[in-house]
């Protein structure tokens, strides 16, 4: 098989490539998906969009992804709404952290801020404010509906010829003159450009090139409830304990809660997420322990040594493109990322300067990003 | 498919009340493996946990695509088994 463009890796981040790509005229592309479309981080994922970081990458490129998220819901049709996220914070030295967070939001256009909780229980009613000491609201953040954004962008790219295979998995990459040739469980591609936005699996098949990128799963646990009319509108935060909880579009209540895990240890069930999610989450919504849990899963955050994604062409040849290492943040900055490969594909450089600075070589070089918070 | 039976009004998951049309319409559309029509139609993901609705699409699409039952039939359950309310998962300390 021959294309102009191969992505590896059917998630979010390959699958809106390519509706960016087809965008711009680039109608010659295959994805190839080891697994079922979305089955990685993607519908694992807790929706959340956010620009309220802190790092000038993470804000800028999601500031980025903000602007763009109404168009991909209107072209695919799912819906996407700025509910806002919510950081209960529960301790003086949080408060104190935040208040140079906001600061730093503030210098770069994000309009989050420090809130009391009268005025959480003013955005979410049903919430037990005891024991929370303030807040920080970002009105500008927000969700979408992961299901129908990618399979609606599955069905697009369908309807334009372009195909998308599962069960496809990439074996080995490697350059053979001016093309790209990816071997795979199903035969060997050909290809100009070869994206690979495969999380850790981006890592090992690199590996083969001499490319060694830091990238490490870590486990994350999550439970969703029964479905309800809307009653929580933010994503919450409870800071202290890294725990979160949002509502999605369908009703159904996501809660999410970090319990020890050590990088590449494999996702497994285990009793102590149940009880820990539940303890937090019944404390801020006493009314919570009625709702009956349906399902439970695991999945992985793919981190990176600086906790920001890997972006761009390698050094060692640049007609393989990276977007992997997300660190839990890959959904929300998807659009963005996809714009930005695509004017890498079509020989420009990203509108959004920050991308240049997410680079592959940047780990090889000691460029590092910092960030003091990871979350969602 | 039954001859004389509109398929917008055979209900194929009562949790999520997606009908016969609907799994049809998705299949159509390209979307062909049970993992994927089950976040598509949300077949599955209901009360019940797809005890009824996952072997009626699987055998819906074993016919549609000619696979045999075993290849299609493939998500995986997750806990609970049955819906639990959260308050069981409280432990002692309360």
């Amino acid at each position: 098989m021959k294309t102009d463009v191969l992505i590896i890796g059917g998630g979010v981040t390959g699958l809106f490539t390519a509706v960016s790509l087809l965008e711009q005229g680039c109608r010659n592309i295959v994805i190839i998906e080891k697994s079922y479309i979305g089955s990685g981080g993607t519908f694992r994922c807790a929706t959340g969009i956010r620009a309220s970081f802190t790092s000038r990458e993470h804000v800028n490129v999601m500031k980025r992804a903000i602007d763009l998220w109404p168009e991909y819901a209107r072209k695919l049709g799912f819906l996407y709404r700025r509910d806002g996220y919510l950081w209960v914070l529960t301790r003086e030295r949080d408060v104190e952290f935040f208040k140079q967070v906001v600061e730093f939001h503030h210098s770069l256009g994000v309009p989050s801020r420090m809130i009391s909780p009268e005025e959480v229980r003013e955005i979410v009613p049903s919430i037990n404010t005891n024991g929370i000491l303030a807040a920080v609201y970002d009105p500008l953040a927000g969700k979408a509906q992961v299901f129908n954004a990618v399979l609606n962008a599955v069905i697009h790219l369908k309807r334009n010829n372009i195909n998308v295979y599962e069960g496809m998995r990439a074996l080995k990459i490697s350059g053979e003159g001016s093309r790209i040739v990816v071997e795979t469980n199903k035969g060997r591609v050909e290809a100009d450009k070869v994206i690979v936005a495969a999380g850790k699996d981006s890592a090992n098949l690199l590996k083969g090139l001499g490319v060694e990128l830091p990238i490490h799963n870590l486990a994350k646990h999550v439970l969703i409830t029964e479905a309800f009319k809307p009653v929580i509108k933010p994503l919450i935060i409870d800071w202290s304990s890294s725990s979160y909880i949002l509502q999605v579009f369908h009703g159904n209540i996501y809660i999410g809660s970090d319990i020890p895990e050590k990088y590449d240890e494999p996702a497994v069930n285990k009793y102590m997420f149940l009880e820990k999610a539940a303890k937090v989450w019944t404390r801020y919504f006493p009314w919570l322990g009625e709702v009956y849990v349906l399902r439970y899963w695991t999945g992985y955050y793919d981190m990176t040594p600086d906790h920001h994604p890997i972006i761009g062409p390698l050094e060692e040849n640049e007609n393989i493109l990276v977007a992997a290492g997300f660190s839990g943040h890959g959904f929300m900055m998807a659009p963005a990322v996809a714009e930005a490969l695509t004017q890498y594909i079509l020989g420009g450089k990203p509108t959004i300067p920050e991308f240049e600075n997410l680079k592959p070589d940047r780990f090889k070089k000691g460029k590092l990003i910092k960030e003091i918070a990871v979350f969602g | 498919m039954i001859v004389g039976i509109d398929p917008r009004k055979v209900i194929v998951c009562r949790c999520e009340n997606v009908t016969l049309a609907d799994v049809l319409n998705a299949i159509e559309s390209g979307l062909d493996n049970l993992e994927v029509l089950k976040r598509k139609l949300r077949i599955g993901m209901g009360q019940c946990q797809g005890q009824t609705c996952l072997l009626l699409v699987a055998g819906i699409l074993a016919r549609k695509t000619g696979k045999s039952f075993d290849e299609v039939l493939i998500p995986r359950n997750r806990p609970p088994i049955s819906p639990v309310k959260v308050k069981y998962f409280i432990g002692d300390e309360r």
